[in-house]
């Protein structure tokens, strides 16, 4: 593992532990078993080292994203196995969940319009590749901050080992502005189902 | 008892007068209470100093600490009361009589005028009270679950339950998102012009995209 992803996963760790208003540079020098001076070697300051933190757990997410679905995957399935990938992620990362889902918020509100740039394209993107264009019926923007609520309130109430939990409601939220209401209900119940959901596959 | 309202509107002569005691510490508290807000709101939690909301609400320090453990503890009674305040402002739209889409429309819309009214109560609320620490998540939680029951419990009785089971949270969701971003930009006061495509974002995951979209417009008041 090189220097500076020691102090990357230092920054993580001690977010998570003790938020990252209360995270010292003292803390992140011991946790990576290295100097300060070597510490800003890699970093001007706290928050740039924050900021490679998130930097850090987006391209982490991405990659398990991607890696979750093949082209042979129809749009609704590939963002069905994208988003259930990254929630059982955050779920063994309980570290990178408290970053993601809370801290980075807390440092930067605008973090959510990251996370939209890293997200709509990419699931509007699975059905321009099936050659289909992505519907309209609700606004993706607030797709993304509304999933932001959800992992919130499941991580403060279960932690982050219960987000999987969210994968019906976080399907629905998603495959909502390009399928329509009816298509995102019959994903969201394949997901994992919900109340009375006893329509079946297919 | 604490009348949120007049911690909303509390403005007050300062100086000499002729009031009793009881009523001092009343009025004391109240005027700190609307101060710590104000001071927040422009300032930032961080930066707020108690010093700065004795000065605001011409309260001395005495009186503060007599009323209040620290500036953390009378921030958080603040943010009690205005989110007290809020949900009996969207409760009185959404009890009343009338189809439920409507009651919803009604109830949001008064919600969002709410936090137009007073930006700074919408930036404390939202915003600031993040700045005390991980235990704002619990707290947001708490209102998070509190406005998705209230939601649940006025859904009309007569009419099949939703389609998903998580549509309350999935529609509280969306309003604490999109009113969150809106106060993060400054732009509270802007907040009723989104109310018809958020009636539409908060229904759809109740009835689907044609019904709610003529619930949004303000149509299908056919009873």
């Amino acid at each position: 593992m090189t220097q500076r992803q020691r102090i990357v996963d230092a920054m993580i760790d001690s977010c998570a532990e003790k938020s990252y208003a209360a995270t010292t540079i003292s803390d992140i020098v011991s946790r990576a078993s290295i100097s300060r001076t070597t510490f800003y070697k890699r970093f001007a300051d706290k928050r740039a080292c924050f900021d490679a933190s998130v930097d850090h757990c987006l391209e982490l997410l991405q990659a398990t994203a991607a890696e979750s679905h093949s082209e042979a995957d129809s749009p609704p399935q590939a963002l069905r196995n994208a988003t259930e990938a990254v929630l059982e992620l955050l779920a063994e990362r309980p570290a990178i969940a408290q970053v993601v889902a809370g801290e980075a918020l807390s440092v930067d509100p605008s973090i959510v319009e990251r996370y939209r740039r890293l997200v709509l394209p990419a699931a509007e993107g699975l059905w321009r590749r099936a050659g289909k264009s992505p519907g309209n019926h609700a606004d993706p923007r607030l797709a993304v901050g509304r999933l932001q609520v959800l992992l919130l309130d499941k991580m403060t109430s279960e932690g982050a080992a219960g987000l999987p939990g969210l994968l019906p409601e976080a399907v629905y939220l998603l495959m909502l502005p390009f399928a329509g209401h009816d298509e995102a209900v019959r994903q969201s119940r394949l997901a994992g189902g919900s109340a009375g959901g006893k329509d079946g596959d297919g | 008892m604490d009348s949120p309202r007049d911690l909303r509107r509390w403005r007050l002569p300062r100086g000499r007068h002729g009031l009793p005691r009881e009523l001092v510490a009343r009025s004391q508290r109240e005027r700190l209470l609307a101060a710590v807000v104000r001071v927040t709101a422009a300032r930032g939690y961080e930066s707020t100093s108690v010093a700065a909301i004795l000065d605001e609400a011409g309260v001395g320090r005495e009186s503060f600490y007599e009323l209040f453990e620290d500036k953390r503890d009378c921030m958080l009674v603040a943010r009690g009361l205005l989110v007290e305040n809020l949900v009996e402002t969207v409760t009185v739209p959404y009890g009343a009589p009338g189809p439920w889409p409507q009651r919803v429309r009604k109830a949001l819309a008064a919600g969002l005028d709410w936090f137009a009214s007073d930006p700074a109560a919408a930036k404390v609320v939202m915003i600031e009270v993040v700045a005390v620490g991980p235990a704002s998540r619990e707290l947001f939680q708490a209102d998070f679950r509190r406005f998705a029951k209230l939601l649940e419990e006025g859904l009309d009785p007569e009419e099949p339950p939703p389609a998903l089971s998580q549509a309350p949270t999935l529609a509280v969701g969306t309003a604490l998102a999109r009113i969150y971003e809106e106060v993060a930009q400054g732009r509270a006061r802007e907040l009723p012009s989104v109310a018809p495509e958020l009636t539409y974002e908060v229904l759809v995951p109740f009835l689907g995209e044609e019904a709610a979209r003529a619930a949004a417009s303000g149509e299908a008041a056919t009873a």
